[in-house]
């Protein structure tokens, strides 16, 4: 039973706290990493909803851009030579697997093998 | 529309360069400062008689009258002498708060720039009123509409001020000189009568006729409160020293000459009409003033001559609030340059006139005369406080300036000061101390308030400009730049924007656009292609649709990558008609508010103007 201050904590929270326990409730138990304990350059899977994408410029290098939360952290996906992936987009949870690395304070992940959830 | 109407109510904007020919000559500067003092003569005598009868004294109120009379005059004298030395030290306008300033520091300068102000104010809305009072005494169906009345004339009066001062001196100067004329023949016609055809008092009936037969003594205590009533007469002398520099040159000269001018009427006329109140025994507080009775009885009935000195009465005080006019907003450019006051209010109008302190001055007096339902004898009790702490303050700043001058003579003029500082000290004192349960209360009150304002409104400048003041050697640091743009959907505007934000080559350049399904993603990413826009796309997804909070959060992000980047955040904003205005940008205001406070941060709109 919800108690009287978690009733309290609900009313005060802001959207992206309660966006962050709603991510948290739907990766928590699928065996992944959380994002904020992605370590760099170890072999990691972890997982979240499609928060940010990039779109680029047709005469630019063509690479997708995207950025998963799984209510953690943020973690940035790469993938080069490409431009648009069927499937990835806003809103769809993507599991990712590859090594990490750190680039201007974010985490990145450049070219993960990566899986599609249906929601 | 509104530029037009202001047009025609203010009249055209003056150049800076006409400042020079807004001075006045004596003849147009007494009655612009002088009406406040002289006017007081309409009602400082109703006043002492209505303290006595109020008390109950009866018709004993009638022999004090004259002693009082003459304790204000002396009074006058001993301010008037005093003054005069402020005038010639202080050419630039001497009024209390600079020569406190100059000499005594700062916090009694600020009593008595608060003590100034909170006076004017009252000065509008005690003459107003008393203007009123002797409308309605002349016609005495008016009486239910008094207030609204007050009102009316404050407006007009505000508007003939923010037209400029010269104009609405030479638009004053025939009252003053018409009611001194009127109140002179007044006099001389009543003494004549009292003395040669002796006539006898007023015959009163019915509730005033009760008043008269009280019978108590009268104590120390009441004869001061009705001496505190009586000196008010006083307020306004000051007014001329406040005003030195819009007097024509010599100024100090002119100013001082037209200061004694101005204490000989005042001191005659309300000597005069004293010794008339004496022996015609009129009784204020039953519809018609205490001079409406004395003319009624003098001429003989409500003749033509009734009707001119009611008409002069009013006009007169009207005049006497315009005196604030032209000295508040002085006064308070004043303080304003000294940083003691919201800098627009040092700030002069299209006609050359301070307006924002006129218009404030309007605003606070109608509010007076609202509060007070419009009647003299409750706002009489907070108007005396303002005016004997200003003389103090300054004749004792005159004393400090003799002593650090030591000019030639200096110990003569000392002693002046002197004897005019213990005065008026002595005389605020009696005020407060009198009045303090009757209203004077909310006059200090008020001045401390408004003194602690102007405090603090000193210290928040004094932090601005030490914050923001730079040694000589000080670099600008260089920062890296990053500019955003925010897209709301694709149109014209978006492309203007990205096009001006391109021309402040950046050192990095994104658009942000907030989408709330991968349907909008795909058709910017479309849109993109088709008109071949050479700039990184961030769409932000934001499940509870929140704008502002998800382009916050992403410039947030973007700050935290690098250290000593300044972002310019540039938004396409339309700019239609007035009327549908509101229609637009709703959102762009709410991130420009956010932005506002971010450090670092930028925010540029790029108008589309939509016709």
């Amino acid at each position: 039973m919800m108690g009287l201050r978690d009733l309290a904590n609900r009313l005060k929270a802001k959207p992206e706290e309660l966006d962050a326990e709603r991510l948290h409730d739907r990766f928590g138990g699928m065996d992944l990493t959380p994002i904020d304990q992605l370590e760099c350059r170890t072999p990691s899977r972890v997982g979240g909803e499609v928060k940010r994408i990039r779109v680029a410029p047709r005469k630019g290098i063509p690479a997708l851009e995207m950025v998963l939360t799984d209510g953690t952290a943020d973690v940035v996906a790469v993938f080069t030579g490409r431009r648009h992936i069927a499937g990835i987009e806003h809103g769809r949870a993507v599991i990712i697997e590859g090594i990490a690395r750190e680039e201007r304070g974010r985490k990145v992940m450049l070219n993960p093998a990566y899986t599609l959830i249906s929601s | 529309m509104a530029n037009s109407l202001k047009r025609i109510l203010i009249g055209k904007p003056l150049a800076s360069a006409d400042e020079q020919h807004q001075r006045l000559s004596k003849k147009i500067a007494l009655p612009v400062f002088s009406s406040d003092a002289i006017s007081s003569t309409a009602y400082a005598t109703e006043e002492i008689l209505h303290v006595f009868l109020i008390a109950g004294v009866g018709a004993a109120a009638y022999t004090k009258l004259v002693p009082i009379s003459i304790m204000v005059v002396v009074l006058l004298a001993v301010v008037v002498v005093s003054y005069r030395q402020t005038i010639f030290a202080y050419p630039s306008g001497g009024g209390s708060y600079v020569v406190s300033r100059e000499n005594l520091g700062e916090i009694p300068s600020l009593v008595a720039g608060s003590s100034l102000l909170t006076d004017y104010i009252l000065t509008v809305a005690v003459s107003v009123a008393g203007g009123v009072a002797a409308i309605v005494a002349a016609f005495p169906s008016l009486a239910p509409n008094r207030v609204e009345l007050c009102v009316g004339f404050i407006v007009l009066m505000t508007l003939a001020n923010l037209r400029g001062l010269k104009e609405s001196g030479a638009l004053f100067a025939p009252p003053t000189y018409i009611y001194v004329l009127s109140l002179v023949t007044l006099i001389v016609v009543g003494l004549y009568r009292v003395y040669v055809q002796h006539l006898g008092p007023i015959a009163h009936t019915g509730k005033p006729a009760e008043e008269l037969a009280g019978l108590k003594s009268i104590g120390l205590f009441l004869f001061l409160k009705a001496f505190a009533s009586g000196a008010v007469a006083l307020s306004g002398v000051e007014a001329v020293s406040n005003g030195v520099p819009a007097f024509k040159k010599p100024e100090s000269k002119n100013a001082s000459t037209t200061l004694i001018w101005m204490a000989v009427i005042l001191g005659s006329c309300f000597f005069g009409l004293s010794l008339v109140a004496k022996h015609l025994q009129p009784v204020p507080g039953y519809g018609g003033t205490v001079l409406a009775q004395l003319a009624e009885q003098i001429y003989g009935g409500r003749n033509a001559l009734f009707f001119i000195t009611q008409f002069a009465t009013f006009a007169v005080l009207i005049l006497a609030a315009n005196t604030s006019y032209a000295d508040y907003p002085r006064l308070s450019s004043i303080i304003a340059k000294d940083g003691y006051l919201p800098r627009q209010f040092s700030n002069r109008g299209d006609r050359l006139v301070f307006s924002n302190g006129i218009i404030f001055l309007a605003v606070a007096a109608i509010a007076l005369i609202v509060g007070f339902k419009g009647k003299i004898d409750a706002l009489i009790p907070l108007y005396a406080v303002g005016v004997f702490t200003g003389f103090t303050l300054s004749q004792t700043g005159m004393c400090v300036h003799h002593v650090k001058i030591k000019e030639p003579g200096w110990k003569r003029n000392l002693v002046i000061n002197a004897v005019g500082a213990l005065t008026t000290g002595l005389v605020a004192a009696i005020v407060i101390t009198t009045k303090f349960l009757s209203g004077a209360w909310i006059s200090v009150l008020v001045i401390v308030l408004l003194s602690a304002a102007f405090k603090s409104i000193s210290r928040h400048y004094v932090r601005v400009r030490e914050s923001v003041s730079v040694n000589p050697g000080y670099k600008v640091q260089r920062h890296q730049h990053l500019v955003v743009v925010l897209v709301g959907s694709m149109n014209k505007g978006v492309l203007h924007a990205l096009q001006y934000a391109k021309s402040l080559a950046p050192d990095r350049l994104i658009a942000v656009s907030v989408v709330s399904d991968p349907e909008e993603e795909r058709h910017f990413r479309e849109q993109w292609d088709l008109f071949d826009i050479p700039i990184d796309l961030q769409t932000i997804s934001s499940p509870y649709r929140d704008l502002t909070g998800s382009i916050l959060r992403y410039i947030d992000e973007l700050d935290r990558e690098s250290a000593d980047e300044m972002i310019t955040v540039v938004i396409p904003e339309f700019v239609t008609k007035f009327t549908s205005q509101w229609l637009h940008n709703q959102s762009a205001l709410a991130i420009k508010a956010k932005l506002l406070y971010r450090p670092n941060t930028v925010v540029t709109s790029v108008p589309i103007i939509v016709d």
